[in-house]
């Protein structure tokens, strides 16, 4: 039967989790980051073409969500440990 | 460290009569900064502009146009007598002004000329390959003369069943015809003509052959041409001759006008004028002197304390040592300390190039990036680009003494490790003590090996790094409301964090006395906190751990321009070795990769580690101590470039 030394063994064994497992990590987190910096990004350019003076402002709040993948890289690492 | 200059508010109250000397004595004097006086219920009112307000902004707006016109570039300044400019301004500006709408109504008519020639040309194209005398096809009595162009082919045994008296011209090409038929079968050939969809075209209404007509007129289109491109040298010679001219005489008619609107921005009644504004303390003394100068002592200058509610708006000018200069662009780019508070500049002066150098750390990219920055320091004079040029100075002889204790040039080591040799021959790997999850703690670091160990330690220069931005933000409360305060609001902060690492250094030792002790002071901190910002304290609690985590990107963003690095120069070395027979191509190409590759990761390295570092200071920094939103110190006066008096 096709399929059956997936069924017989299982898929992945313990390293194989581990790395999908930081994998998942590192994406979610990076496509949450590029999200949620999107919306602040297109929101700050939109008040730096009222006023140029915003730019420092804006590029902070752009970053902020940054930190969610890195957070998810340290999740990362630490599951690899 | 230091606080904005200190700042002296002061009131100058004359008659009118000498207003005039007094605005050109602060104007010279480039110390004092003019408060805007509203019109409000005291009955002083604005004052009106002087006489040559109206001339000055007219002239100005002339050599401003006749700047742009001619691309008058800012150059190294040529320095000229301001008298001299202004003597022959008036006929100079004349003068420069004709000329240049002589060139260009002459260009505009020659560009005219230009366009009906092409006209001209456009017409004649269709009858060029019939090439007969445009005179033939006019003034005959007894022929009709159909000339235009057909869509269908020209069948000539179909015309010739109609009539036989015609002369055909025809062009299968362009589908051109002239045909002459009499005019007595002129109905019958037209209907024929129409049915091969004939579209008459216009004859041009002058003799001659088109092929000869046509040579003429691109001969004069040449000559044209010429003309313009010759008139266009003459305006841009100009620039080059009046550019001197311009730059000066604009910067002359700039100062004069700001003088001469200086009335609008001040107080006055019938006959007194009140001018109200700041001046650094420490020039205060030069100030009046001046102003004592050049009135004969008539204009009355005089201190007003600075009320409390009123240091708000104190114009704040940065108040740093040369070398800390350029990280006030840094400052300026988030936003301008306030009168009241501390200008960290010289702080972000140490902690940013540090946070730059510790996520980079690479000797190579320290040297490659370091000339760039004193190439641009050479070439390009302009005072922002030779700030920014310093601020990437410091981040590179940060990056160079990182890069010595990470031991790395481009991505290679430059020890040897676990047997691999590095680049500087006997400099050996030593283990030093061992680190978390099993790491090994080495001199020179191998940030790539000790992962873990390397997370904790940037989390620790990060909770360095907050401590000391609620230190500041404790000296800031404790200047501006006093010693509660700054100890509830930012001293609780302090002595929580404090008490937290205890805690968990108690509970990895599995000392209970520690943990106990640190907990302790850990409830007592959040009960000042509570105390000193409300319920909002204890909720931003979790965002302290935030914000020390956030540094684990210095190791995070260093290891992405490690692995690039290291993935450019496994990918060149591959290549060289792979394939011995065609070395000299291949080795080309490996160079060439070798190249690109690093060449990008020097780009990617000024822009990661630069944003993150800066983050770092906005963010997590900044966010514990600073307020910003002071306004800017703008002296009334203006820098002369080109001139001088």
């Amino acid at each position: 039967m096709v399929g059956e030394e997936l069924i017989a063994g299982p898929v992945l064994d313990a390293a194989g989790m581990k790395a999908l497992s930081a994998a998942l990590a590192i994406t979610v987190t990076g496509l949450a980051s590029a999200w949620a910096e999107k919306e602040i990004g297109t929101a700050a350019i939109g008040a730096m073409a009222e006023n140029e003076g915003l730019f420092g402002k804006g590029l902070i709040l752009t970053v902020i969500p940054e930190t969610i993948v890195i957070f998810g890289l340290v999740v990362a690492l630490l599951i690899n440990q | 460290m230091s606080s904005p200059k200190e700042m002296t508010r002061a009131v100058i109250v004359g008659h009118k009569s000498i207003l005039k000397e007094t605005i050109d004595a602060l104007h010279d004097s480039n110390l004092f900064h003019i408060e805007d006086f509203v019109e409000d219920e005291s009955g002083f009112k604005i004052d009106k502009p002087f006489e040559n307000a109206a001339d000055v902004s007219k002239k100005l707006v002339k050599i401003r146009s006749i700047s742009s016109f001619l691309g008058v570039d800012k150059k190294e300044p040529v320095i000229q007598k301001s008298d001299a400019v202004l003597q022959d301004l008036d006929s100079k500006l004349d003068e420069l002004d004709r000329s240049i709408s002589a060139k260009t109504a002459a260009i505009a008519k020659l560009e005219t000329d230009l366009k009906d020639l092409e006209s001209q040309k456009k017409d004649l194209l269709p009858f060029m390959s019939i090439n007969l005398d445009f005179d033939y096809y006019r003034g005959y009595k007894n022929l009709k003369v159909f000339a235009g162009s057909i869509k269908s082919n020209l069948d000539e045994s179909q015309l010739s069943s109609l009539t036989q008296t015609y002369e055909l011209f025809y062009d299968p090409q362009a589908k051109t015809i002239a045909l002459f038929v009499t005019n007595t079968e002129a109905d019958k050939v037209y209907e024929f003509l129409q049915g091969l969809g004939f579209r008459e075209l216009r004859v041009p209404n002058r003799g001659g052959v088109p092929s000869e007509l046509l040579k003429v007129i691109e001969e004069k289109e040449i000559e044209i041409n010429g003309k313009i491109e010759s008139l266009k040298a003459e305006i841009d010679s100009m620039n080059t001759k009046y550019a001197d001219f311009i730059l000066a005489s604009d910067e002359i008619l700039s100062i004069e006008s700001q003088k001469a609107e200086m009335p609008l921005r001040i107080a006055t009644s019938a006959n007194t004028f009140i001018i109200d504004g700041w001046a650094p303390s420490e020039s205060y003394d030069s100030l009046v002197n001046t102003l004592n100068d050049a009135t004969g002592g008539r204009a009355y200058i005089s201190k007003l304390e600075i009320k409390e509610e009123e240091k708000e708006k104190v114009p704040v000018e940065y108040n740093n040592s040369k070398t800390v200069v350029p990280m006030q662009e840094i400052m300026d780019l988030y936003s301008r300390p306030k009168y009241t508070e501390l200008d960290p500049s010289a702080i972000i002066f140490i902690t940013l190039p540090l946070m730059y150098g510790l996520i980079l750390g690479d000797m190579g990219y320290a040297l490659i990036l370091g000339s760039l920055a004193l190439l641009i320091k050479k070439a390009i004079k302009a005072e922002a680009a030779q700030r920014l040029a310093n601020i990437l100075l410091y981040c590179q002889i940060s990056t160079a003494i990182f890069g010595l204790i990470y031991g790395e040039f481009l991505g290679f080591p430059l020890a040897g490790f676990h047997g691999e040799p590095g680049l500087i021959p006997g400099w050996e790997t030593r283990t030093l003590f061992s680190g978390l999850g099993g790491e090994e703690v080495t001199f020179p670091i191998h940030r790539s090996h000790m992962i873990m160990t390397m997370i904790a330690a940037t989390v620790i220069v990060g909770l360095f790094h907050l401590a000391l931005g609620f230190i500041l933000g404790f000296i800031n409360i404790n200047k501006q409301h006093g010693f509660k305060h700054a100890l509830l609001e930012k001293g609780s902060w302090l002595i929580i964090e404090v008490s937290a690492i205890v805690a968990i250094i108690g509970y990895l030792i599995q000392n209970s006395i520690i943990t106990n002790i640190g907990l302790i002071a850990l409830v007592i901190g959040v009960l000042m906190l509570t105390k000193g910002e409300g319920i909002q304290g204890p909720i931003e609690l979790p965002a302290l751990m935030g914000n020390a985590l956030s540094y684990a990107r210095i190791i995070a963003v260093g290891l992405s321009s490690i692995y690039i690095a290291g993935t450019v120069n496994d990918i060149a070395f591959n290549m060289m070795w792979e394939d011995h027979s065609q070395i000299g191509l291949v080795a080309i190409a490996a160079i060439l990769v070798f190249l690109l590759g690093h060449g990008l990761n020097s780009l990617l390295s000024i822009i990661a580690p630069g944003l993150h570092a800066l983050r770092l200071q906005y963010v997590e920094f900044f966010g514990k101590f600073y307020e910003g939103g002071g306004k800017k110190y703008n002296p009334f006066g203006y820098i002369r470039k080109y001139t001088e008096e």
